[in-house]
Order: C-alpha cells, then structure tokens, then sequence
C-alpha cells in the first residue's frame, strides 16, 4: 500500500517537473522570437510569465518536501527526488535568464539592430531550446547516453558566445551600437547559461541513473567565455 | 543513531555550510582583490580554488543524502537539511560567479583598464561580500529580519552595476579600453549574481524559521 | 584502527577466561577502509558457507560475512528469508531445536563454536540474546539481574553491578527505589530494557537481538535505539528487524537476506544477498533485490 502511495507521489513530482519544463521551453521560445522580431510586446509577456514560473517552482519545492516526509525515499527513489528538486532549481534559473533575455531586447529596442549579430543570437537561442527539450526527454526516459551528449551542444553554444562578442569588440567605435552591442553581450551570456543549465539537468539524468554524480562541465575547467 | 548523535550530525551538517561559505567568501575576495590590482597569479589561484569549493560541495550533497537515506528526518530537522542543500547550491554558485571574474580579469590583463570602472566594480565586489557574510551570519543565528535587509543591499549592487553601463559607454571614445570595459560588463553581471545567490540564502532563512518559503524579490521586478 | 588484540572478559572473581585465540589475519585487510570505518576492526563472527536445514528442508543458504567489533549489524529481509535462523546460529540457540542442522563454519574470536569441546552455556553467556517478547523472569527486578551472576559464581558486589547495569540499560532511574518489586509490573519498554540489563549483567562480549522493538510503542523504541548506541561502544551487537527505518537508524552494518524459491518451484530457502555499509544499502545499494526491497516494491 505505502509502495503504492510512493510510487503515485514520485510520479506527480515528475510530471509538474516535467509540466514546468514545458513552460520552461515556451519561455525560451518567447524570449528568442521576441529578439528575432524586435518584438516589445512579446517581451512583456515573456516577463510576466516569469511569476507563474516562479508559483510553479515554489509547489514543486514543496512537493518535494511534502514527498521526503511522508514516504522517506531510500536509494532510487531519493536519488530521483533529489534529482527532480536540483533539476527543478535548473529550469528556475533558465527561467530568469529568459526574464533578463526579454528586458534587454526591450530596452535595446529604440537602438539600430545588427542583423548579424541577431542571427547568432537566434541561432544560439534555438540551441538553447533544442539542449532543453534533449535534456527534459533525456531525464524523463532515463538516458544517460543522450544526457551526456549535451556537453557537445553545450560547446557549440560556447562558440557561438564567443563569437558575438568579437563581432561587438567591432562597433566600439559607434556610440549607438556599442550600447546595442552590450546588451547583447549579456543576451549572449544568458543563452550560454541557459546552455550550461541544461547540460546540468543532464548531470542529474545521469544521477539518477548511475548512482554517482559526475560533472561533465566544470567552471574553473572550461575555455574563457567572455 | 540516538537522538543525540542524530542532532550532532545536523549541526555538523550546519558546520560543514559554514565552512563551505567561508571557502566560498575566500573566492569572492581573491577575485575582487585580483581584479582591483590586475594580478594574474591570483587569478589562477582563484580559478583552481574552486576545485576546493566544488570538493566540499559535493561531499555536503552526499551527506545530506544519506541522512535523508538514513535518519527519515521530518518538520524542521527536514527544513534544515533542505535549507543548507539550497544554501550549499549558491554558495556554489558563488564560487563559479568568482571563477568567471577570475577569468575575465586575467583574459583583459594585457589590456588597458578604466579606473572609474575599476573603482565601480570594487564598490559593487564589496557590497556583495558583505552581503555574503550577512547571509551566512543570518542563517546560523536564525535571524529572518536581518535576512530580510539584504534585497536592499543587493538594490544597491544594481545601482552601481547600471553606472557600470554608463562607464562603458564612455569608453567609447578612448580606443584599447572599449575591449577591457567590454569584458568588466560580464564581470559586472557575475558579481550582480553573486549577490542574487547572497538573498537566496536569506530566503532560506525565512523558510527554515517560518517554514514557509516566500521570495524576497524577483528577476522580473 | 585499534591494533589491541582484545581477549574476552574475566569474570568477575578475576579468574582467567578461557583461552580463545583472536584471529588478527584479518585486521589491516581492508585496503583503504578508513579508521572509522567498522570494516577495518575485528571480525568476532567469521562466518563461513553457514547455512541451516530443519529435517530436509534448508531453511538458509549458504552464508558467508563478518561481524565486527563494536558494529551495530542489522539483518533484515522479508519474512522467510532466514535473518532469525541465522543469528540463532550465532549463540547456538539452534542446538535447542531437534532436527535442525547447521553446517558450514561459526569462528568466534578464530575458535569454532560448534566445536565439540565448547561449553554452549558459556557460549551465551558471552553471546547474549534479547528477544522480541520481553520475558523477564517472575521474581523482583534485583532477583532479576542477579539471577545470572549468582549462577555464575559472579556473587562479589552484586549489588554494585545490579545498580551498573540497570544504570547502563537506562533503567535505574526509573526502578531504583522499587528494586524489589516483581518485575512483571513493569511497563512493556522497560520490561525490554531489564531483559537487556539482565543479557550484560553477565559481562558478555556480544549482544545478539532478535526484533527487540516490535513488540515496544515508538517512544520505547526511540529509547531501545538510543540504548543500542550506548551500548555499542562495550558490546558488539547483532540484531534482527523487519523495520528497514530501524536498521537504517542504528545499524552500521546491514546484511539483506531475500528468499529464493528452489528448483523444484516450491521449496524456499533465505539467502543472504547483500552486505555492505549501512548507508551503502540506502543510499546506493549493489543488488537490484535490495533496491527493491528498501524501496518497498518487494512483495
């Protein structure tokens, strides 16, 4: 009967895992498509989407909570609750960094816009969107071959940051367009952590599924993003 | 494990947060200091550090998950192990933030700096290692209304990273500089985090002494 | 890791206890096991293919582990599977049951057991036994304690370890000024706790303990545990529980032991399957029948 109850419970907090992801992915979406279209509006609703996000987190935290102590999950089963509340935190992070994505191209909106270095900006955010949704099916099904292969992507997104950033070192130059530059610095950064987030949703796949947690990325081990 | 064992092992649990947060304030400072003074070698320092940061971390996970396995803690014993495992995740997160300074001081080394920028950025790493400490300070003591002034500080961060903009744009003008102010925005941000995570550990405060989690302030606001 | 080549007590009129050898081979086997780690201390029990058969049916599986000094060791596993037929094999409780054979090998400090010059009385004295249904005996709880020193010869400041012991179960607080009242009027717990006093007021070496809580309410079961602690620093314990938290909470070592159904599709029989660090068995165990069963989708 209780293994009933447990197994009901850790499949609940999977799924609003699992639910959360999705929203997760529509904001990324909002955020890159706003910036491909310079789109003011869309940028506001990727904005205020972010406290339903926020509500969201906040009862899978205390689903998780609620899980450790009425069931008291040994082995596996702790293993995946831990794993869903870190990969939870992940997704919370991505969550912001869409927040910040959505506020920059506003405010960088009444500036000229380099069409270069939106496409490298979008073409980032689509990585972005496609490392996610990998990771989210990686967790759900349980595959740490294809959760590994996040680190892969995860470079190419690297590359693409570091790009950017030598195309805005160009305009330093013109007033106007440094500004714009900058913001997109940190546009480009937001993607790149939004990378790195889900590289890290695919270290805990492999959590669960091993037992052993290992980083397949390391901050003070990468190459120098800017 | 008696009872009196098991609360040992918490407030061992709780002393292991501590030291982590120490190691963690170590970073920030290394890499504020290497900054202020363009100091290669202690950017290096700072950035092997961290395997130090991530050594502690991970074995702080592991105990955390075996007294879960172990010991079915519930009500507050629950709260607290939850509360030093988010603590111990920005805490972490510090110690990448102060990684990335550490790296961007050294890659704009040979170039030349802004000193208003310089002196910005200081104003802004300072602000964020006393927001640390409170932080930490605040958790061990239980005390939510000091958890509770750090939104402001971290107002102040935001200010200071805003001129931090401004002051790169001036740069416009002065060639060899641009690249430098470029790459000190980056740092800008990773401090602005650093003092994110700071009012994340104050957020964990409140809930371990309320037993409600409530955010203090949020991104989008 | 303690070097000391520990030699179970005298008795209490200092006389020489029997020779045992302590078999040291196995100190310093364990290539990186840390100085806190149980592993690396002593073996009491070596145990070896031990495995138990009533009549023709065999009720235990070869087995094969170590127990180690001062190690609180849980034996848990379904019902069935052997856990209480195999630490009865540990004081030779078994010897009291007709048909029952034991085979396989028993070493107790490096000596055999059940070797045919071994006194079994002495046996348990120095392998204590706590059961399930406390069963103190009908007479006052000083009687009660006093019992087995007298037996034994033990007769010198009696009164002086009647009051150690009781004070060393956690009991003499309670019963101090009604020492000579019949200790069946004692509450279940305490019942539980005098039995425990009553298995180290004959200075044992090992304290074995066959479900000691179940029967017990869960203030008396935090209080049994909290007593297995303390007592872990001077006796090395064994004990049985079907209660997983419970092994979880007290045991440094745990041994699962599952049923497995023999070739002829209904005989079954207990097999040990694995063994390993407490924290191991819960937080990342090697055996998939483990992970099912401390997850609860066993059975």
């Amino acid at each position: 009967m209780a293994r009933v109850e447990m197994q009901s419970e850790l499949d609940d907090l999977e799924a609003s895992f699992q639910d959360a992801g999705t929203i997760v992915l529509r904001s990324i979406r909002g955020a890159v498509d706003a910036l491909r279209t310079q789109d003011v509006e869309l940028c506001d609703e990727v904005i205020t989407f972010d406290d339903e996000i926020d509500e969201r987190f906040m009862s899978i935290e205390k689903q998780v909570e609620l899980v450790i102590a009425r069931q008291a999950p040994v082995a596996g089963d702790l293993r995946l609750v831990l794993a869903l509340l870190h990969s939870t935190l992940h997704l919370e992070r991505v969550g912001d960094q869409c927040v910040t994505i959505a506020k920059l191209t506003k405010l960088a909106s009444h500036l000229d816009t380099k069409r270069a270095v939106i496409e490298s900006l979008v073409d980032m955010g689509e990585r972005c969107v496609e490392m996610m949704r990998v990771a989210l099916a990686a967790f759900g099904e349980r595959d740490a071959e294809r959760a590994r292969g996040l680190h892969a992507l995860d470079e190419l997104v690297d590359r693409a940051n570091r790009q950017v950033f030598g195309d805005v070192l160009g305009y330093v130059n013109d007033k106007d367009a440094l500004e714009w530059g900058m913001r997109q610095l940190t546009v480009a950064r937001c993607f790149e952590r939004i990378g790195d987030n889900a590289v890290d949703i695919g270290e805990q796949t492999v959590f669960v599924v091993t037992g052993e947690f290992v980083e397949f990325t390391d901050a003070s081990h990468d190459t120098p993003t800017p | 494990m008696a009872r009196v064992e098991y609360q040992q092992s918490l407030d061992a649990l709780e002393a292991d947060l501590q030291e982590l947060g120490e190691v963690a304030l170590r970073a920030v400072r290394g890499a504020m200091n290497a900054l202020e003074t363009q100091d290669v070698e202690l950017c290096d320092e700072v950035i092997a550090f961290d395997d130090e940061i991530d050594r502690r971390y991970h074995q702080l996970e592991k105990v955390v998950e075996e007294l879960l396995a172990q010991q079915g803690p519930v009500a507050s014993d629950l709260r607290l192990i939850l509360a030093v495992l988010h603590n111990a995740i920005h805490l972490e997160r510090i110690g990448d933030q102060s990684v990335t300074i550490a790296k961007l001081t050294k890659v704009a080394a040979d170039l030349e700096p802004g000193s208003e920028l310089v002196e910005g950025l200081t104003e802004m790493g300072e602000r964020a290692i006393e927001m640390v400490r409170i932080a930490l300070d605040s958790f061990s003591a239980r005390n939510v209304e000091r958890a509770r002034s750090l939104p402001d500080l971290d107002d102040l961060i935001d200010r200071v990273n805003r001129q931090v903009a401004g002051n790169v744009l001036a740069m416009a003008h002065a060639p060899g500089t641009q690249e430098w102010g470029l790459r000190m925005i980056v740092v800008a941000r990773c401090i602005e985090r650093i003092g994110d995570n700071a009012v994340d550990i104050g957020e964990q405060t409140a809930f371990l002494v309320t037993g409600e989690f409530r955010e203090f302030a949020d991104a989008s606001h | 890791m303690s070097t000391e080549l520990d030699v179970p007590p005298t008795n209490a009129e200092g006389d020489a206890a029997p020779e045992i050898e302590i078999d040291s081979r196995r100190m310093g086997e364990l290539a990186g096991a840390s100085a806190s780690d149980v592993r690396s201390r002593e073996a009491v029990f070596r145990i070896e293919e031990l495995s138990v058969s009533y009549g023709t049916s065999l009720a235990l599986h070869g087995t094969t582990l170590d127990i180690h000094r001062n190690a609180v060791t849980a034996f848990i596993g379904p019902s069935g599977c052997g856990k209480s037929t195999f630490i009865r094999c540990l004081n030779r409780m078994n010897d009291t049951i007709p048909d029952a054979r034991v085979q396989g090998q028993v070493l107790y400090h490096g000596r055999d057991l059940y070797a045919s010059n071994v006194d079994p009385v002495e046996v348990r004295r120095r392998i204590g036994m706590v059961f399930q249904k406390p069963n103190p005996f009908p007479k006052s709880i000083y009687d009660n304690i006093a019992f087995g020193p007298r037996m034994l010869g033990m007769k010198k400041d009696l009164g002086e370890r009647v009051e150690r012991v009781l004070r060393h179960a956690a009991l003499w607080d309670e019963v101090k000024d009604r020492l000579k009242e019949n200790a069946l009027g004692l509450s279940g717990g305490q019942q539980q706790r005098l039995c425990i006093a009553r298995a180290i007021a004959v200075e044992p070496d090992v304290i074995l303990m066959d479900e000691p809580a179940s029967a017990l309410d869960p203030i008396s079961t935090t209080r049994i545990e909290d007593l297995i602690h303390e007592l872990k620093r001077e006796y090395t314990i064994a004990i049985v529980t079907h209660n997983m938290q419970q092994a979880a909470r007290v045991a440094d070592m745990t041994a699962f032991f599952s049923v497995e159904v023999q070739d002829d599709g209904k005989a079954r029989h207990g097999i040990l399957v694995e063994y390993d660090l407490t924290t191991k068995i819960f937080t990342n165990p090697s055996d998939k029948r483990t992970e099912d069963y401390v997850t609860g989708r066993f059975g």
